[in-house]
């Protein structure tokens, strides 16, 4: 009994938001425990005004917020400011970006906030702390962006970058790789600018080697931001993109190769579909043999079956030479048809109803079987219920057409079989779309 | 399907959660949320082409409502319902000495004392047995051959007039002390020892679902549409245990409120609901349930009664339970042993996942939810860490992980997963079929299954209860974005509490309207009718960029909305009760409060032993009677039913029911001195004190969770799979429980019972009826479900379910593990014997034995071996409950 109720001590004496590191740790933190706690009232104090009155306050804010009030939030929020000056540290500590999230999300909202308030806000809560300097920044930097100022945010960007306070944390050098990406970003604009500017000028000579001058000194600047970045683990599709963009148009193939070869396969960084079409197209333009692109996909098939690009592999893999990728060819048409979404494509249903075609033709049934015997539990309700069959024929003629010769395939349905009309789950769609076909 | 060229850039940084400077928190809250999934600076100039999207609001509108508040959509059930636990009920409220340092203690010796009042048959019967070989109880001579046996009777006189509650100058006699002196250190500490342990466990458990209800997870209220457009059905638990699923068919309507047709049907099931999902695939609407050890399926058919397709039961609880979106029948079934199981109409049940170990770092919950993704059999698995994918086609234990608690989605430290669910639905939705949702205490997150680990949105969902429900609901326009409901357990909506969310998009309305069912933890079912206002202009007349925090540009192509303001969208002033609203609502309170508002306080019995067993012979008739009415009726006995009423008595205070028409009958009859006849007429007839019922009913609520053990081991001579109802060891309520064990022993005294026992029995069966003389045996063994169904109906108590064409009964365990429910009612069949499929989830295993050998070891070595008691029932409870 006593240790559950120091437990429940250790609960009753949790902050709303923050666990002190010693207390007993509950199962669950839970962000309303505080208020089931504070309603049984009567034990002792409260906590004190100063509290109780901003816990409050925040709690109008958000609701407010919430409701899309953001006059009477901007209100309220005035008189939360009074937090900064809180006598609990930790809560001080938390303040200025707790104020941070909801200022910025009114001044976002509010119909009478302009680019100037929000930059003065931003400006003055940048400074209070250390702490959300650079957090702030990017921040300020992407809202400039949003609204199309682009040189403002890039005198930001660059501000944020040049900002220094003692030692920083990893987390702060993290920020300012970040920070340095996007003015890379900003810095591959202004190069593409260039680079149309360039291709349309005329004249020969000086101004033409000046602008290249010029746009050389870009790709030099982003591309060594650019660089830093994508060596995090992270998803940065654009940066990648850009970055090879810049490599390619120097020639240094190898190099971009090497990027999107890295942004694919690194194990570190999460698995990003992107990463591994960016590298099949680069490969694709620069005309490499099929093995090596079909090897690309094939890595992509097994993360992302359902992707579109695997109707493009299919086509790869079917015009190969070796006997293995055609078997494949087969179970990637399968396995894009496995999933919900696919179920009404009729490319997908019309490749898998020639294919099979000729596979069987080719004397290669025992590819069929070997894909079916996984499916043939389910695919028959899936695919060819008696339900889908008549919504198909409904509102999709040739789709319908197809799954029924599909399903007369798999399923082994000789054709001019007994018409039998039922509604049972599982009943095959060829019987009944045939049947429809007959009666047309 | 499509997957976004180009994603937004994130960090991807794994680590512990907590990792508040982490770089990938910067963009935690609202708008940078929101900025999250804006489209990536294109490659042209940014400059040229600034991503002005339409504000939200301009383009769709906001969901208004009609009134301020939701609506009683039925009258309030017949069941009174009384709140549920608050902390306030278990927290010490005493002076605190120290009040600068005032904690929240559980109030123990006030939790024991209830305990021990309540369920004294609990607290004491285990002592009971230990002296019965010792004691006797007034038999005159025999008891001296064996000088082990003391006699108690003077004892028991004694304490005869003695009066509970601790008065401190209750006078003592030689024998009490003597008594309390010698046995007091050896019982008291046995009781102290056991009980101590028991209350601990139940009061953690009682205070963890005060704070996090995880059976309710998912809601039990659901939608089914109808054939036509405007029909559909209500499926929800109520009555006080909410075991009885009620099926109402509503009508909806574009402008008026929507209609409830007729009377629900419903169901009558061995345990309460948790869980209820509906799903209408290919054509087939199917509702799943899932009780705390048993899911069940049924098919909705439009005519006729809902149809069962399958029963599971489960050793250890069900915490989860969906419908496949793919499949017709497909269902995803979790237990707290971590197991995940997959059954299909023609395949049976297959195990795909199972792991009693949490998937990321170690999290004591074993809570567990299963749900389907866009592939039809793949599964995602969560726990309180995180969501992982289990392939039913090659079951293993190391699927990929969608998503964990952890640095990558810059979770907080103690943030735990408390809801995830797939948002796909075969429908073509302008939303990619391969989105998850995740809810947590804090934040919401949405996740593709081909980006696994890197949430695509994540939003600040400030909820102030668990968010324990979530619906996605189709667009109202063509085009427009998803709403997207999210429901918590307690109130932040609505200041209800919810158990169940079912919104309801009526087709062909003027303008786009949503119904919004609610469930309330009373079993009330409330709407709320919302409509999509177009814009009001002077919103988005400033500034171009006034985005609102619902614009969440997803996929490029699609969107969804966060409606959190959903019921709390209209600004106080624009709606008010219309006169309707408010007569609907009068109308409801006035039904609601025909309930008799108090009761007189319960006082404690002061009837004696001494009385029972000595009384005179002409007084036998009438207390035998007496008594076997409140062993049927389960109720404590009182004075007035062992001595003949007084003519002239007035009728008991708390029989409040009756209608003007009774009450002039009652007088007329006692006018001729037939009080007493009448009186008796009305008591047989059962029309109990509602309060009574209820207390019943709770009773067999939670008797109900016993019986699963019940039936394996105490039961375990009941070997027919369809026993004569009678026979059936139906889940007990506490009196019926001493009568049922007095028949048992009554049947196996000849064998096993001590000789100088059996006389003392014999008396005690000489005052109770034989179990088959006349009437009386039908209440005696009346079934609970029964008596429920008396409940929903008050005058008809006497009619048996049976005649009820519309219920069917599904109750008590068969010991066979695979016979889940089985219907007494010849109307309905028999679910086993209709369906050679079902089986149960997992056979008995020899770990579930143990653990319940382990829990009740305590118990079990208080009674001695040798003897079978009257209390002989008792030790296989699984755990007490107690009645705060």
């Amino acid at each position: 009994m006593d240790a559950f109720s120091e437990e429940l001590m250790g609960f009753v004496q949790k902050d709303n938001q923050v666990e002190a590191s010693k207390d007993p740790v509950p199962e669950i933190h839970l962000p309303w425990l505080s208020q089931h706690i504070q309603s049984t009232g009567s034990h002792g104090q409260k906590g004190t005004n100063f509290a109780q009155t901003t816990s409050i306050c925040l709690n109008f804010i958000q609701e407010a917020l919430l409701k899309h009030q953001w006059q009477r939030a901007s209100e309220f929020l005035q008189c939360y400011l009074q937090t900064l000056e809180d006598i609990n540290s930790q809560k001080r500590q938390m303040a200025p970006e707790i104020i941070w999230k909801l200022g910025s999300t009114i001044l976002y909202n509010h119909p009478k906030s302009n680019v100037e308030t929000f930059s003065a806000f931003a400006d003055r809560m940048k400074n209070i702390g250390v702490q959300n300097y650079l957090k702030i920044s990017l921040q300020h930097a992407l809202y400039l962006l949003h609204n199309g100022m682009v040189e403002d945010a890039y005198r930001n960007l660059n501000q944020a970058e040049s900002w220094r306070y003692g030692e920083m944390s990893a987390s702060q050098e993290k920020l300012i790789k970040l920070i340095q990406a996007y003015r890379g970003l900003l810095d591959y604009y202004t190069w593409s600018k260039k680079r149309t500017e360039v291709s349309s000028f005329d004249m020969d000579g000086f101004a033409t080697n000046a602008a290249t001058q010029d746009m050389h000194s870009y790709f030099r600047q982003a591309s060594v931001n650019l660089h830093e970045i994508i060596k995090i683990p992270g998803v940065w599709d654009t940066f990648v993109k850009s970055y090879v963009e810049m490599l390619e148009f120097y020639g240094d193939q190898d190099g971009a190769r090497q990027v999107l070869t890295d942004y694919a396969y690194d194990n570190n960084f999460p698995s990003n579909p992107n990463a591994h079409i960016y590298l099949y197209k680069f490969l694709k333009k620069e005309k490499a043999p099929e093995d090596k692109l079909i090897s690309v996909l094939k890595i992509l098939h097994q993360i992302v079956p359902s992707h579109k690009i695997m109707l493009e592999f299919h086509m790869l893999l079917k015009k190969s030479n070796k006997e293995e990728h055609h078997k494949l060819g087969l179970e990637v048409l399968l396995a894009i048809l496995d999933f919900s979404g696919c179920t009404e494509n009729i490319t997908a249903w019309s490749y898998l109803a020639k294919y099979l075609k000729q596979i069987i033709k080719g004397k290669h049934r025992e590819w069929v079987q070997e894909g079916w015997s996984s499916r043939k539990d389910w695919w028959p309700t899936f695919h060819f219920s008696y339900y889908l069959a008549k919504k198909n024929w409904k509102e999709n003629r040739i789709l319908a057409l197809k799954k029924a010769f599909t399903s007369g395939i798999l399923l082994g349905k000789v054709k001019h079989q007994k018409i039998i009309l039922s509604s049972g789950v599982g009943r095959p769609m060829f019987e009944s779309s045939f049947c429809l076909l007959l009666a047309e | 399907m499509d997957f976004p060229d180009n994603l937004f850039p994130t960090f991807f940084l794994p680590g512990p959660p907590g990792l508040s400077d982490s770089p990938a928190s910067y963009l935690a809250p609202a708008w940078s949320d929101y900025m999250q999934l804006l489209k990536p600076p294109q490659t042209q100039d940014p400059s040229i082409n600034p991503q002005h999207e339409a504000s939200y609001v301009t383009k769709w509108g906001r969901w208004k409502s009609d009134t301020p508040g939701p609506l009683p959509f039925l009258l309030p059930g017949a069941d009174p319902w009384d709140p549920e636990l608050m902390s306030q009920d278990l927290l010490f409220r005493g002076r605190v000495k120290q009040p600068a340092r005032a904690k929240a203690t559980i109030d123990v010796i006030e939790q024991l004392n209830h305990f021990l009042w309540d369920h004294g048959d609990i607290a004491f019967g285990p002592l009971g047995m230990l002296l019965q070989e010792n004691f006797n109880l007034g038999e005159k001579k025999k008891s001296r051959k064996n000088k082990m046996v003391m006699n108690t009777e003077w004892l028991l006189r004694d304490l005869n007039g003695y009066q509970p509650k601790g008065c401190p100058w209750a006078h003592l006699s030689t024998r009490q002390r003597r008594f309390s002196l010698l046995g007091g250190t050896v019982l008291g500490e046995e009781v102290e020892n056991l009980l101590g342990g028991l209350l601990h466990e139940e009061l953690e458990t009682r205070w963890k679902r005060l704070l996090l209800d995880e059976a309710s997870t998912g809601g039990a209220l659901g939608w089914v549409p109808g054939a036509k457009p405007h029909h559909g059905q209500l499926v929800y638990p109520t009555g006080r245990a909410h075991d009885q699923l009620n099926f109402q068919k509503v009508k909806l309507s574009p402008t008026n409120e929507p209609q409830a047709l007729g009377d629900p049907s419903h169901i009558l099931l061995r345990g309460p609901v948790r869980q209820v999902v509906t799903r209408t695939i290919q054509g087939e609407a199917l509702v799943a349930v899932r009780s705390d050890h048993h899911c069940a399926l049924w098919k909705l058919e439009h005519r006729g009664p809902p149809e069962p397709l399958q029963v599971l039961e489960m050793e250890k609880e069900a915490t989860g339970i969906s419908l496949s979106p793919h499949l017709p029948g497909e269902l995803a079934v979790c237990t707290r042993s971590g197991a995940v199981c997959l059954w299909s109409p023609q395949h049976g049940l297959q195990q795909i996942h199972k792991d009693p170990e949490t998937f990321v770092f170690k999290d004591p919950s074993s809570w567990r939810w299963a749900d389907f993704t866009a592939h039809p059999r793949v599964l995602t698995v969560a726990d309180r860490t995180g969501l992982r994918f289990a392939d039913a086609r090659a079951p293993s234990d190391c699927g990929e992980l969608l998503f964990r608690v952890g640095a990558e989605a810059s979770c907080q430290r103690g943030e735990r997963v408390l809801l995830a669910q797939y948002l796909g639905t075969p429908d073509p939705l302008p939303l990619s079929p391969t989105l998850h949702l995740v809810c947590t205490q804090f934040s919401l997150y949405l996740l593709d299954e081909r980006l696994p680990l890197v949430p695509l949105l994540k939003w600040n969902h400030g909820l102030l209860s668990p968010p324990l429900l979530a619906q996605l609901l189709p667009p109202p326009y063509p085009e427009a974005p998803l709403p997207l409901l999210l429901g918590g357990l307690g109130g932040h909506l609505r200041m209800l509490h919810l158990s169940g969310l079912a919104a309801v998009v009526p087709p062909g309305c003027p303008s786009p309207t949503m119904l919004l069912f609610q469930l309330s933890a009373a079993g009330d079912v409330f709407y709320q009718r919302l409509w999509l206002q177009p814009d009001t202009s002077s919103e988005s007349a400033g500034s171009p960029s006034t985005d609102h925090a619902e614009d969440l540009g997803l996929n490029s192509h699609s969107q969804t909305s966060a409606t959190s303001s959903l019921g709390t969208v209209s600004e106080p002033s624009a709606v008010s009760w219309k006169p309707r609203a408010v007569a609907c609502c009068r109308r409801w309170l006035k039904t609601l409060l025909q309930v008799p508002p108090t009761l007189p306080s319960w006082t404690p019995p002061t009837f004696s032993q001494h009385h029972l067993r000595w009384l005179k012979e002409e007084n036998k008739g009438k207390v035998q009677e007496g008594l076997r009415a409140a062993m049927a009726e389960g109720r404590l006995l009182l004075q007035g039913d062992l001595a003949p009423l007084p003519p002239s008595d007035p009728p008991p205070a708390h029989e409040p029911f009756g209608t003007e028409d009774k009450l002039s009958e009652r007088l007329e009859a006692s006018w001729e001195r037939k009080g007493a006849i009448w009186w008796d007429g009305q008591r047989d007839g059962s029309r109990l004190p509602r309060k009574r019922q209820s207390r019943e009913k709770r009773r067999t609520q939670l008797s109900s969770s016993f019986s699963s053990v019940r039936s394996t081991s105490d039961f375990s001579d009941v070997n027919s799979p369809l026993p004569h109802p009678p026979k059936t060891p139906s889940p007990l309520h506490r009196m019926s429980e001493t009568s049922q064990s007095l028949e048992l022993s009554q049947e196996l005294w000849v064998k096993n019972i001590p000789r100088e026992r059996r006389q003392t029995l014999r008396d005690y069966l000489a005052v109770l009826p034989s179990p088959d003389s006349g009437n009386c045996s039908i209440p005696q063994f009346q079934n609970p479900s029964s008596q429920s169904l008396s409940t929903s109906e008050p005058g008809k108590c006497s009619v048996p379910c049976s005649q009820n064409p519309r219920t069917q009964t599904l109750f008590s365990p068969l010991p066979e593990s695979y016979s889940a429910f089985y219907s007494q009612n010849p109307n309905s069949q028999s679910l086993y014997s209709q369906n050679p499929n079902s089986q149960s989830l997992y056979s008995p295993e020899p770990a579930f034995n143990s653990v319940f050998h382990s829990q009740n070891s305590s118990i079990q070595k208080l009674p001695s071996r040798h003897t079978p008691s009257l209390a002989g029932s008792q030790p296989l409870r699984k755990k007490p409950r107690m009645g705060f």
